[in-house]
């Protein structure tokens, strides 16, 4: 009891070592604790060091919670992107997948997330994006964007203002499904003048791994003039098409229905990769907080001990000086 | 000699297996497709498609789309599919009604252009329901 009350009095007393910048007091009281007690001073007292621990402890427990939101966010959403695999399959089989025709107006749309903390997909998918678009600008070609989520229009718009046609951001505040994706698309396909449209997203290929994308889609002339190029496309001559007026009306629909497919299943991988991705940062997170919790309980000790020391020296000392 | 097919929506994979012969809407009337068909890719409109396998038919209501044909495969792809068996045919019923009444409220080129639409999906779920045949 009587300890206690000494340790509190001489609280008063201690010089309040970690003022300006904690973080690097903390690190330099680790080292300077030894010589400072031999100097009969206590240097930081265990109540900084509780209430980091304290904080740090917070920290831990709300990264855990997010990565079980983000774990169950993400089983949901995992079932439809793979269901929505499907649809695209058909139209490369058909059309092909040729991202390097050569066109003279490209269009990038990049899909990013709105929030943050899910890890490095909306850096690489914004360095892909302007890699492109490096490729793809030359004296007559020209090449323009359009943003669908917060994160990618941050990063884009700081450089390339004026390349910018059109930003969306908030998809996923309603659930996501294919009448409103279809209905971005169609926003996307009156608005922008194309020849081809090159869609950057995240594939999600598992839990830990997000490769980045991209589709490409082309304009229906561009089709019709592929088509007779030949390649896989000069395929699509062997088909007989039915179905509508002309030959190009046909194609028409049919370029805008792969359109809007295609970045239904991209917008859908991509949620599931930020998920993923927020899943493995907040992990790591909490990984980095466990280990934080262990180094400081160490020096906490350490405090302890050292002030418990210190007083019985003073003590014991006292008591002798009052004996002889 | 079988065909295989495929028929998709957005949301899952309504059928894939192995028919003998089937029965599609375009815009330019129905076709009927037997194995060895030349290869065709064609605009399907809101309408029935009507599968046989083994003198047994099914039907099925699509709402509007694309399908390949060639190579004995056949893909469709389509905004939306339902199979009679998993309609209701009150509910479709219900839904045709309130569909009708909407054609007759709607004014405007938009709405009702969306009215008419709305009333030929309704009345196809109606169709796939009653045409068992």
């Amino acid at each position: 009891m009587a300890m206690a009350a000494l340790r509190r009095e001489s609280r008063r007393f201690v010089p309040f070592v970690s003022s300006p910048n904690p973080i690097n007091a903390f690190r330099s009281t680790i080292a300077p604790t030894e010589e400072q007690v031999g100097l009969g001073v206590r240097s930081i007292s265990t109540q900084v060091v509780r209430n980091r621990m304290k904080s740090v402890k917070n920290i831990q427990k709300i990264t855990k919670a997010m990565k079980m939101v983000a774990a169950s966010k993400l089983r949901a959403i995992q079932v439809r992107a793979e269901n929505s695999r499907g649809l695209w399959q058909p139209f490369t089989a058909l059309l092909g997948d040729t991202p390097s025709v050569n066109v003279k107006k490209n269009v990038i749309v990049t899909i990013s997330s709105d929030k943050g903390l899910c890890g490095g997909i909306n850096s690489t998918s914004v360095k892909i994006s302007r890699a492109l678009h490096k490729l793809n600008s030359g004296p007559d070609t020209e090449c323009k964007y359009v943003i669908l989520g917060e994160k990618g229009k941050a990063q884009l718009i700081r450089d390339s203002k004026k390349d910018i046609e059109l930003i969306m951001t908030e998809l996923q505040k309603n659930f996501l499904n294919y009448t409103q994706v279809s209905v971005v698309a169609d926003d996307i396909l009156k608005n922008v003048e194309f020849d081809a449209l090159r869609i950057v997203f995240n594939k999600f290929a598992s839990v830990v791994s997000f490769l980045p994308t991209t589709a490409t889609v082309l304009s229906p002339e561009i089709v019709e003039r592929e088509s007779e190029a030949g390649g896989k496309i000069g395929d699509l001559d062997s088909y007989e098409i039915e179905g509508g007026e002309t030959k190009s009306e046909v194609l028409q629909n049919l370029a805008e229905f792969q359109f809007s497919c295609v970045m239904f299943n991209a917008v859908l991988e991509n949620a599931c990769s930020e998920q993923g991705a927020r899943m493995s940062a907040m992990d790591s997170s909490s990984r980095n907080a466990g280990d934080m919790l262990d180094r400081l309980t160490l020096t906490y000790n350490r405090t302890r001990q050292a002030s418990i020391t210190t007083e019985l020296i003073e003590i014991i000392s006292g008591a002798s000086a009052l004996e002889g | 000699m079988t065909l295989n097919l495929c028929v998709l929506t957005p949301n899952r994979i309504v059928w894939d297996s192995e028919v003998k012969e089937i029965i599609l809407s375009t815009n330019s009337g129905q076709i009927g497709v037997l194995p060895n068909h030349a290869p065709i890719a064609t605009a399907v409109d809101i309408g029935i498609l009507r599968i046989r396998l083994n003198d047994q038919w099914l039907t099925m209501a699509l709402m509007g789309g694309f399908a390949r044909i060639g190579n004995n495969e056949i893909t469709v792809l389509v905004n939306d599919a339902e199979k009679s068996s998993d309609i209701d045919p009150e509910e479709a019923q219900q839904t045709l009604e309130i569909a009708e009444a909407a054609l007759r409220k709607a004014e405007g080129k938009r709405q009702t252009i969306e009215a008419n639409l709305a009333l030929r999906r309704a009345r196809t779920r109606v169709e796939a329901i009653n045409a068992i045949s």
